[in-house]
């Protein structure tokens, strides 16, 4: 397996870009791929021209994060405020705005099925769950206290939640924390499972094997990616490479490989046979915010962006 | 119907007739006996006659085939004569190879009389014969598909497809074929094709499950024999692909040392094998299979218990691991008794007695009971290898089975070396060799072993164990043997390999990385029973400042140890307990760590570490004089220890006098210690820090001679960075610290150490807070920012904290809009969006940063207040505050989170206030003014209150704000001469000289810049007068103003724009050059042109006659305008210029030529067309 680059586009924002996810094709046009950045616009690009398609503003702070529904036809895009806006993808007609407190809203996801859009809830320690139909709170999912800390205890803040996977059955969902805990949810029933030890740094970024609803992949500060079966509670692969923290992780369409980009400006490929490094990307020249691999289509395709203000795309067999 | 029947036999009558009439008609014959033969159903003597017109038509006309195969048909089926049926079929296809009926009809016939070659001719006959004989080619290609004719099937199957495209058997057939010629991935897509047209194919499921079992695609088989066992439940080989299938994924699982869901997985594989083991029974490979599972599971199954629970319960602990251990134990007994089954049904199978031997080789290393009887269990293994190696002599596996499981080392030298002998690229034999030979020590031979079989399979993880062992030894190299063995852990997480990488990981420092944690939590659940696991577990997790579990595990470790009856008990028993009493005290348990501490002196196994670990949880616990005695017992045994332990001790020992006695109790400690103890760089460490809080430097002398001993740059920054906090307090008086003098001296360091980013900080930490004026742009050169700060440091300010502090000190924001406000600080002119983009993206890095947020919002404020509160901004900013304000502080009672909280509140009452909405920001205020903050901060919380109810027309609460203002008082310049204004606007005056003595007070205190600010306050008094149309004071103030601070652009900008209005109001030739004078001074102090400022110029040169000064000026002012932005006046004025300009024909400017005066004057006349005097010079020059 490779990256191969395709293109690159030099200040596809006017900022740092934060955020990236692919939007899956419809009947009327193909793929796109979603970018949102610190010059609070959203953009959408072609691929494979990376030809710009639109830009959204409305965000008053920096876009956080983006989220694709699995049909293509709704996207969601984040900023620092906790502003969340819903918008149809082909006429940019807002569905919905979802207000939560500012530093409440980090990562969101849409779950496999397109019913429910997830929302790491940052300092308020839990992921709530959003009804895509009526756009309302349906669940909030909170990791519980450890043990011993008294509920006036502030310490609570310690738990931000910075990132959310839903597994690819959309039974599970897991979301990772600033000290490093990944917390793993039974969704249909609301209730909190068990942590996966391991990181002791933010884990920013985690996503689950489109095969094994049991793998999941995670992204910590620490600089390591880890591989966990998130049923069994057990730490089973540990990848390590990245001089800087991992920011970001995506599995590829065919779940032999993922890619991550880290603040050592680079991006990296591992082959999951291996569990080793097999690629390394530095034509950036500042931290990888987002890597994301497109979910359909028939050449397999990642993108990359990144605080430089560049989008990159690379073809990956 | 009845129509049709009639129809029928009147179209029959027709034929009859026809035939009278032409009775030779071969086509004729045939069609009426096709009737009657389609009719034969009803009547039994129609075939017959069916079958004569057959006959009649054939005879009439040889060539027709159709004839031929009716009478195939009758004679085969009605009058049973196989011979003519074969003839008549044969010519039928003879005449026409297309005809599949006949061809059909001809093999079956053809078969059933087992005549396959006749039928493989006929076939391959007709096949020849025509392309389009696809029933041939089907026939012809299933034949040689049974005969294992594959390549010949593959070509005729490919063909009959062409025929049959929809034919599932054919598909799979084809898929076969292909198998067997081991081209599987054609075979997978045949078997699919198969399966897409008949779902129900159980045959091609389970072939391309075991495809992609062989492939090494076990989900994907897994999946396929699911799918078969839903249509056939009972289908056996589908049952024995899926326990296979599982038992690959549940080793994949074990590779990778997910013990857990390997078992789940083999748990599932175990339930189909037994069921389907007990439901054929004499099947051997599925017993094998099943004991393989077994086994499989015996050395997966994971502890996994809930430790919380057993770290008080020892029983339970010892419980827990029993009931584990039986769990393995009955699995591998399960497996051998499978075993033994199938080597019952197969005896010649040599490799059931390798398995079994390895089986109870297992189970004697799992059942202690078996210690008893020893000889003949210890014996058992290696006769079923020889059992095995009896059938089967030349199988090299057998002999390094025998070889690793005989426990008499000659016979396993023997044994090895045979295996090689029978293959020599044995990497396997290679390690077991050298593990032979290390065992026996012989190094030199071992080490060319492993060596060898390294070079041969280096994906063995023996080896790689062994090299790590090696350089483990030698003491040189731990980071070496570090990686080693970690290459071998992630070749097979074996548990003594991880106990093992977890030792080394102490040795070199590696214990908190990720590998390590993962390793040893693995190697806990492989061997729970043995207590260095627990304890390691504990090291790990201490390095990973996870105490509480720690200190679980370290208890556990002792239960282990206390059941496990070893040899070394007590020192295995103190390392651990001292290591449990140091995560207790860490983990702030400090009763139970006494506990311990004390149950160890009992045992008198006292170290400098209990010690320390004892003093400080009586610390904790208020003990102080118990504590202290325990110090002083530590220090009298400082002198007989090794230097690391010594220096730490001597630390430690200091620290702990300070906290207990304080600072003069340690320092005269200090200074009887021993010189030699005092010189390590740990204590001279201590040693500045308490010297930097003493003010009268009693410790300076050794500190300073200890720095020469110092020689990493680190060490030297720190004690840099020490010693300038020293001086701020050494220096200071009044509870105030020396700002200026730390600065001063951090200076000097910087020049020294100019890369050190720990100096560089505080010197913009300090500058910051010295409230000079430019100190901001100080402290934002001083630090560097080549990064986002990636440290995760608490206490001290970071690069990014100082940058953003310095960007909300500055008082420009420099907000690029022109339209809301014009850059005016000549520090920092580009810095203020960017600034506010830099404090998102380290916001956004750290977003639980609750400093990174508060900036941020100050920040906001900024720029909201400069584009004049949009209400854009305003949303935003209350909701931010409104979270920070929630969350942010709640249990903090420092005081610099009330300030925080005190700030917040301020800016959401301004927000408020600028949003016109006076309750909520009264009561925001009111928030602020009740904190417990010095009566400094709390005076502007009512002078914000002041404001408000005077907007708001509450005069006398006004009132009352400013009286508690003056009551309250407050050293910050700002406030007094906001006060003063307020006071002037709204008549609150009480006593003229209140706010002016205490200015003056306030200008005592900092000494600095009093020039500067007593010039600001003159500018405000200045204005005040101004405002009370006071001209000439106004004047006179300014120009005492600009004396003070001929440095500040805006004074002399203030001055100007007096003078000029008292030179319009009372003329004077005299101001209006002081006018120019100022203006000109303005000019060149700040950079940037300033609107207005030129046309101020402009028009005192005009008055004092300077034509080509004006002309000047106005152009000046023509650019200093945003293009947007321009005035209809200056368009006007451009007109005068463009005027003077023909009367006097000197040089031509582009922009006054582009352009004629009436043009300027029609411009004007469209920005502001109310204006009548422009449109009276527009008629004056249209004339």
């Amino acid at each position: 397996m490779k990256l191969a680059g395709i293109k690159s586009v030099e200040n596809a924002h006017d900022d740092s870009i934060w955020a990236a996810t692919w939007l899956p094709s419809t009947a009327s046009r193909p793929p796109l791929l979603l970018t949102g950045s610190l010059d609070e616009t959203v953009r959408m690009w072609r691929s494979d021209d990376l030809v710009l398609e639109r830009t959204n503003t409305g965000h008053c702070l920096g876009v956080a994060s983006v989220a694709a529904h699995p049909l293509g036809s709704i996207a969601a895009s984040s900023s620092l405020d906790s502003f969340v806006r819903v918008f149809d993808v082909d006429s940019n007609a807002t569905i919905a705005t979802l207000e939560a407190p500012p530093s409440e809203v980090w990562q969101m996801r849409f779950d496999p099925k397109g019913a429910v859009l997830a929302v790491a809830g940052g300092g308020s320690a839990s992921v709530k769950l959003w009804d895509t139909n009526t756009w309302e709170l349906v669940a909030t999912l909170s990791i519980p206290r450890p043990e011993g800390s008294k509920p006036t205890d502030k310490s609570g803040s310690k738990k931000f939640v910075l990132s959310v996977a839903w597994s690819p059955d959309g039974k599970r969902l897991a979301c990772g924390s600033m000290d490093g805990t990944i917390s793993v949810f039974d969704v249909q029933r609301g209730k909190f499972l068990h942590h996966l030890e391991g990181h002791y740094m933010p884990v920013r970024s985690l996503v689950y094997s489109p095969y094994d609803p049991r793998l999941l992949f995670t992204a910590s500060d620490d600089t390591n990616v880890h591989m966990y079966d998130a049923e069994g509670k057990a730490l089973v692969g540990n990848m390590s490479g990245h001089a800087s923290w991992v920011l970001c992780v995506d599995v590829s369409p065919d779940g032999a490989a993922i890619a991550t980009g880290s603040s050592d400006k680079t991006v990296r490929l591992w082959d999951l046979a291996m569990r080793a490094s097999v690629q390394t990307m530095s034509n950036h020249t500042d931290q990888v915010w987002g890597v994301a691999f497109r979910p359909d289509g028939r050449g397999g395709r990642l993108a990359s962006v990144s605080d430089d203000k560049s989008v990159s795309l690379y073809d990956y067999s | 119907m009845e129509s049709q029947t009639h129809n029928e036999e009147q179209g029959v009558e027709h034929l009859f007739r026809r035939l009278q009439d032409f009775p030779d008609d071969a086509s004729l014959h045939f069609d009426i006996g096709l009737f009657l033969w389609e009719k034969g159903g009803e009547a039994n003597g129609s075939t017959e006659k069916a079958a004569e017109h057959f006959i009649e038509s054939a005879k009439l006309n040889p060539k027709n085939g159709e004839p031929f195969k009716y009478l195939g048909h009758y004679y085969g089926r009605i009058s049973i004569d196989t011979q003519r049926a074969l003839k008549c079929y044969q010519r039928a296809v003879a005449l026409n190879p297309d005809d599949s009926d006949s061809g059909e009809a001809l093999c079956n016939l053809l078969y059933q009389g087992g005549k396959d070659s006749l039928e493989a001719a006929v076939c391959r006959e007709a096949s020849e014969k025509s392309p389009r004989a696809f029933w041939a080619f089907r026939r012809l290609g299933f034949l040689q598909v049974h005969q294992k004719k594959w390549s010949e099937a593959v070509q005729n199957l490919q063909h009959a497809i062409r025929g049959y495209p929809t034919c599932a058997e054919l598909w799979e057939a084809l898929g076969l074929a292909y198998q067997r010629l081991g081209r599987y991935t054609a075979a997978i897509k045949s078997y699919g094709r198969a399966i897409e047209l008949d779902d129900k194919m159980v045959f091609a499921l389970v072939e391309s499950g075991n495809i992609s079992l062989t492939l090494g695609s076990f989900r994907k088989g897994v999946e396929q024999f699911r799918q078969a066992l839903e249509i056939s439940s009972q289908c056996v080989p589908a049952q024995y692909g899926l326990a296979l299938g599982l038992l690959c994924l549940a080793k994949d699982c074990m590779n990778l040392g997910a013990f857990k869901w390997g078992a789940s997985l083999l748990e599932e594989a175990s339930e189909v094998a037994r069921a389907s083991a007990y439901s054929v029974r004499n099947v051997s490979c599925i017993w094998k299979l099943y004991a393989d599972v077994q086994l499989a599971y015996a050395r997966c199954y994971p502890w996994i218990e809930e430790v919380q629970e057993l770290e008080a319960n020892k029983e339970a602990f010892s419980a827990s691991i029993i009931s584990w251990r039986r769990t393995c134990l009955s699995a591998a007994r399960l497996a051998r008794f499978s075993y033994q089954r199938a080597l019952h049904l197969c005896p010649w199978q040599a490799n059931i007695y390798a398995d079994i031997a390895v089986t109870s080789d297992l189970i004697t290393s799992l059942d202690k009971d078996y210690e008893r009887d020893l000889d003949a269990c210890r014996q058992l293994p290696e006769k079923m290898c020889v059992g095995a190696l009896l059938l089967e002599g030349d199988n090299y596996e057998f002999w390094v089975t025998l070889g690793c499981l005989s426990d008499q080392n000659a016979l396993n030298q023997h044994a090895l070396i045979r295996g090689l002998q029978l293959n020599v690229s044995l990497a396997v034999a290679w390690g077991y060799l050298g593990k032979l030979y290390s065992k026996m020590s012989k190094k030199k031979l071992a080490r060319q072993m492993f060596d060898r079989a390294r070079s041969i399979d280096p994906s063995l993880a023996l080896p790689w164990a062994s090299m790590s062992a090696d350089c483990c030894v030698r003491e040189s190299a731990p980071d070496e043997a570090f990686e080693s063995c970690s290459q071998a852990v992630q070749m097979m997480p074996l548990a003594e390999f991880q106990i093992g990488l977890t030792k080394l990981a102490m040795l070199s420092g590696h214990l908190s990385s990720t590998q390590v944690f993962g390793a040893i939590q693995q190697a806990v659940q492989r061997s729970p029973h043995y207590p260095e696991s627990h304890n390691l577990h504990g090291l790990v997790c201490e390095s990973r400042k996870d105490y509480r579990s720690a200190a679980i595990s370290y208890r556990i470790a002792l239960h282990a140890i206390s059941i496990a009856l070893l040899d070394n008990q007590n020192s295995q028993i103190k390392d651990v307990s001292i290591n449990l009493a140091r995560s207790l005290c860490k983990a702030g348990n400090a009763v139970d760590a006494i506990q311990e501490c004390e149950n160890l002196r009992k045992e008198g196994m006292l170290d400098f570490e209990v010690f320390q670990v004892y003093a400080i949880s009586l610390w904790q616990l208020g003990k102080n004089d118990l504590a202290l005695s325990i110090v002083r017992s530590l220090a009298a045994s400082v002198s007989s220890m090794e230097k690391t332990a010594m220096e730490i001790s001597v630390s430690f020992i200091f620290r702990l006098l300070y906290y207990i006695s304080g600072l003069d109790a340690v320092i005269t400690n200090i200074m009887k210690m021993p010189k030699e103890l005092i010189q390590s760089s740990k204590v001279n460490f201590v040693m500045s820090a308490i010297d930097a809080l003493d003010g009268h430097n009693r410790l300076g002398f050794l500190v300073s001679r200890n720095l020469y001993f110092l020689n990493d740059h680190d060490e030297i920054d720190r004690v840099h960075f020490l010693i300038a906090l020293g001086k701020l307090v050494k220096n200071g008086h009044d509870g105030f610290l020396a700002v200026q003098s730390g600065i001063a001296y951090l200076k000097r360091i910087l020049h020294m150490f100019p890369n050190c980013s720990l100096i560089r900080n505080l010197v913009g930490y300090l500058s910051l807070s010295g409230k000079e004026s430019n100190s901001c742009h100080l402290a934002t050169r001083c630090c560097k920012l080549d990064h986002l700060d990636l440290s995760d440091k608490e206490g001290l300010k970071s690069a990014s904290d100082i940058h953003g502090a310095a960007v909300v000190a500055c008082y420009a924001n420099g907000n690029s809009n022109p339209k809301s406000t014009f850059q005016t600080c000549t520090n920092q002119c580009s810095r203020g969006p960017a600034a506010i983009r830099y404090l998102q993206r380290y916001f956004h890095q750290k977003p639980w940063n609750h400093d990174a947020r508060y900036l941020l919002i100050l920040t906001y404020f900024q720029r909201a207040r400069e584009e004049r509160f949009p209400h854009q901004l305003c949303v935003i900013l209350n909701r931010l505050i409104c979270v920070a304000l929630s969350n942010e502080f709640c249990g903090k009672k420092e005081m610099c989170y009330e300030y925080r909280q005190f700030q917040l509140l301020l800016c959401a009452s301004e927000i408020s206030l600028q949003c016109g909405n006076h309750i909520t920001s009264i009561s925001h205020a009111q928030k602020a003014s009740v904190l417990v903050l010095p009566d400094n901060y709390l005076f502007f919380a009512h002078l914000l209150l002041c404001r408000v109810y005077a907007i708001k027309g509450d005069l006398l609460n006004c009132k009352k704000e400013y009286i508690r203002c003056l009551e309250l008082r407050t050293d910050c310049h700002i406030g007094w001469m906001s006060l003063k204004l307020m006071e002037c606007h709204y008549q609150l005056q009480i006593d003229s000289n209140v706010i002016d003595s205490n200015f003056e007070e306030c200008l005592k205190k900092g000494a600095n810049s009093w020039n500067m600010w007593i010039a600001v306050y003159n500018l405000v008094r200045g204005l005040i007068s101004f405002h009370q149309k006071d001209l000439i004071s106004a004047e006179e103030l300014m120009r005492e103003a600009c004396s003070m601070a001929g440095f500040e652009s805006c004074l002399f900008l203030c001055h100007g724009a007096i003078c000029m209005e008292l030179a319009r109001q009372y003329g004077g030739s005299m101001l209006l050059s002081w006018a120019v004078d100022s203006l000109n001074r303005f000019h060149e102090l700040l950079p940037i042109s300033l609107p207005l400022a030129s046309l101020l110029v402009a028009q005192a040169e005009g008055s004092l006659g300077a034509k080509d000064k004006w002309d000047r000026s106005i152009r000046l002012e023509w650019y200093s305008w945003p293009s947007v932005m321009r005035p209809a006046e200056l368009y006007f004025q451009m007109h005068l210029v463009v005027r003077q300009l023909k009367d006097g024909p000197n040089v031509t400017g582009r922009l006054e030529s582009s352009h004629s005066a009436w043009r300027w004057v029609i411009r004007a006349i469209h920005m502001n067309p109310s204006c009548m005097r422009y449109w009276k010079v527009l008629q004056k020059l249209m004339q």
